[in-house]
């Protein structure tokens, strides 16, 4: 490596003039003057990096009150079982190359705030050395994966071999913007869109049309003017999500310094908040410009030639309009380790959000619907994570499955079936203006979006309500 | 007669394919592969440079001020070792340099070209 180091740094001082006193200002230009790791932000930092340590966002895992059967423990992506790329343990880090040698995947890390190291629940200074600070925080970093001369993998800046442009790159610090949350939060799942469905590269360049939020023309929010929180502590749960970091201050549209509980000037319209959440009308579809993952069936592996890559068979839709189902804000979760239960549709929940009618506490929202096919083991029934980063170059699934039950829970050559599993996404995002929003015929007619018998009425209510003011049943 | 003529239209067709295809103008990677990656590749002697080798500010301070005097003497070898600055045209040299701050290490889709 180091006779390689040599040779670019020589490269770039040939190929750069010597200019001092027209280097670009950045916020933190007077603060230090070389970057060496995540130790020059340790040494102002100390306390910030601690309280990052302890956030989901590190982590990957917090205390689950909204998750009725959450038992008090925690639990995040680091340690449960998900529909998509099903488990954190056995893909962490590491380079999967295809046939032609071409990098597949480089593990679930790459969208960990870390340089490579397992988050670890206890605080330490290997551990607070892990963090990589500017992986939210500096505008124009990017990093890559990197095998150590111990033959790990560690991740680190691109420009590792060009001091004055790590330098610059490294004072470039503010407050993380759209940019850089979307870079994880909408690339994960394995492409752009793929997970959930509400949250898009394309926010951040289309019109108030598209997300009255983001947009530029539109409120011109950044994703941290509703999330964020203090201590590196987030607000906002989704519905799918364990961990929820902030449950004194929650987070919702109804929220007096956004628009109140009775935003529209026409009484009728101000009638449903209390019993349909704003996403439900405000919402009309999702995943407007790039198709979402709607069934990832993991039992039937698919070949994509163009990238000599292996994946589960993936369906996806675009313009998807969402299921609508009672939420009050706690969720059953399909816990590893557990036998799973079959609903009524026969299908595993994954994540079912609660409440009902007769819950004071449960409005109406919109929801991506995921399906998926997984495996369980046979016997205990307990969901098996899959080793997908081998599958992804070898398409050999049974060692795969195998190999990922081995690994989450020691049991080696697993017998296993397949479960169809489901899973319910709360879609908050991609909100349009007023104009845009759901008429009242879109729910209240016979080809209305709604299913009101799922949702515990005989019919349409606004039917039963004009029938019983008028006399008759 | 009739499948002559097929033939006839079939190779007209290819020709024409093959004219449009050489006439197409070459984007800013096929550019940078052609001329800078030649001595700039993995374990060149001249030291390996992609774009995401350097930051935007770099990339403008080089072409503004150093491509110049840094290449005024070197010939491209794939190019019948005739003076690289001779062989880019200012038209290719405008297409490499929007390419390789395109992807910069510090843009959004920092990249090698391949």
């Amino acid at each position: 490596m180091v006779p390689r180091l040599h040779l670019f740094a020589v490269a770039v001082a040939l190929l750069l003039p010597s200019l001092p006193g027209q280097a670009r200002e950045y916020t933190h230009q007077k603060y230090f003057e070389h970057y060496e790791g995540t130790a020059t932000c340790l040494q102002c930092h100390a306390e910030e990096a601690r309280s990052f340590f302890h956030s989901q966002h590190y982590q990957w895992r917090s205390a689950t009150a909204k998750i009725v059967n959450g038992g008090g423990k925690e639990f995040g992506k680091i340690n449960v079982i998900n529909d998509f790329c099903t488990a954190v343990g056995p893909s962490w880090i590491g380079l999967t190359n295809n046939s032609r040698g071409e990098a597949i995947s480089k593990g679930c890390s790459k969208c960990h705030a870390g340089l490579g190291r397992l988050p670890e629940p206890g605080e330490s200074p290997e551990q607070l050395a892990n963090i990589d600070c500017l992986m939210c925080h500096a505008a124009g970093y990017n990093r890559d994966l990197y095998q150590r001369t111990d033959g790990g993998w560690e991740w680190r800046p691109v420009l590792w071999k060009n001091p004055e442009g790590l330098d610059s790159v490294a004072k470039r610090i503010g407050r993380p913007t759209t940019t850089s949350c979307l870079r994880c939060h909408a690339g994960s799942g394995g492409g752009p869109n793929f997970k959930r469905g509400d949250l898009e590269y394309a926010v951040t360049e289309r019109d108030r049309t598209f997300d009255v939020h983001l947009a530029k023309d539109g409120a011109g929010l950044d994703c941290l003017d509703c999330h964020g929180g203090s201590d590196h502590k987030v607000r906002g749960r989704g519905a799918d999500l364990f961990g929820d970091e902030m449950p004194d201050r929650p987070l919702g549209c109804d929220d007096a310094a956004c628009h109140g509980s009775a935003p529209h000037t026409v009484e009728a319209l101000n009638l449903h908040t209390a019993r349909v959440a704003c996403q439900s009308c405000h919402i009309p579809t999702f995943a407007k410009a790039d198709p979402t993952d709607m069934v990832r069936d993991w039992s039937t592996p698919a070949y994509h030639q163009e990238q000599d890559k292996w994946s589960a068979t993936i369906t996806m839709a675009k313009d998807v309009v969402p299921v609508y189902a009672w939420y009050n804000g706690t969720t059953r979760a399909q816990l590893p380790g557990v036998a799973v239960t079959r609903g009524r549709d026969g299908r595993v929940g994954m994540m079912l959000p609660q409440g009902d009618r007769s819950d004071p506490r449960a409005k109406i929202y919109p929801f991506k619907r995921h399906l998926a096919k997984m495996p369980v083991l046979v016997g205990k029934n307990w969901l098996l994570p899959i080793a997908v980063e081998e599958f992804f170059a070898s398409g050999q699934l049974d060692a795969a499955v195998k190999k990922g039950a081995e690994e989450f829970y020691g049991v080696k050559d697993a017998a296993y079936e397949w479960v169809e599993t489901v899973r319910y996404m709360g879609i908050s995002h991609e909100v349009v203006p007023a104009r845009g929003a759901l008429g009242c015929l879109d729910c209240h007619s016979p080809k209305g979006r709604l299913d009101w018998q799922a949702l515990g009425y005989r019919g349409d209510p606004l039917v039963a309500a004009m029938r019983a003011a008028h006399g008759k049943r | 007669m009739k499948s002559l003529l097929w033939i006839g239209v079939v190779g007209c067709l290819v020709l024409v394919g093959v004219a449009m295809a050489a006439d197409k103008p070459a984007d800013g990677r096929e550019l940078y592969k052609e001329y800078c990656k030649s001595c700039h590749g993995p374990n060149s002697p001249h030291g390996e440079v992609t774009p995401m080798s350097l930051i935007v500010e770099q990339w403008e301070r080089f072409f503004a001020e150093k491509l110049e005097p840094s290449h005024r003497s070197v010939l491209d070898p794939k190019h019948d070792n005739r003076p690289v600055l001779e062989v880019i045209t200012p038209e290719m040299l405008k297409k490499i340099k929007e390419f390789a701050i395109e992807h910069a290490a510090d843009s959004e889709h920092p990249m090698t070209c391949g």
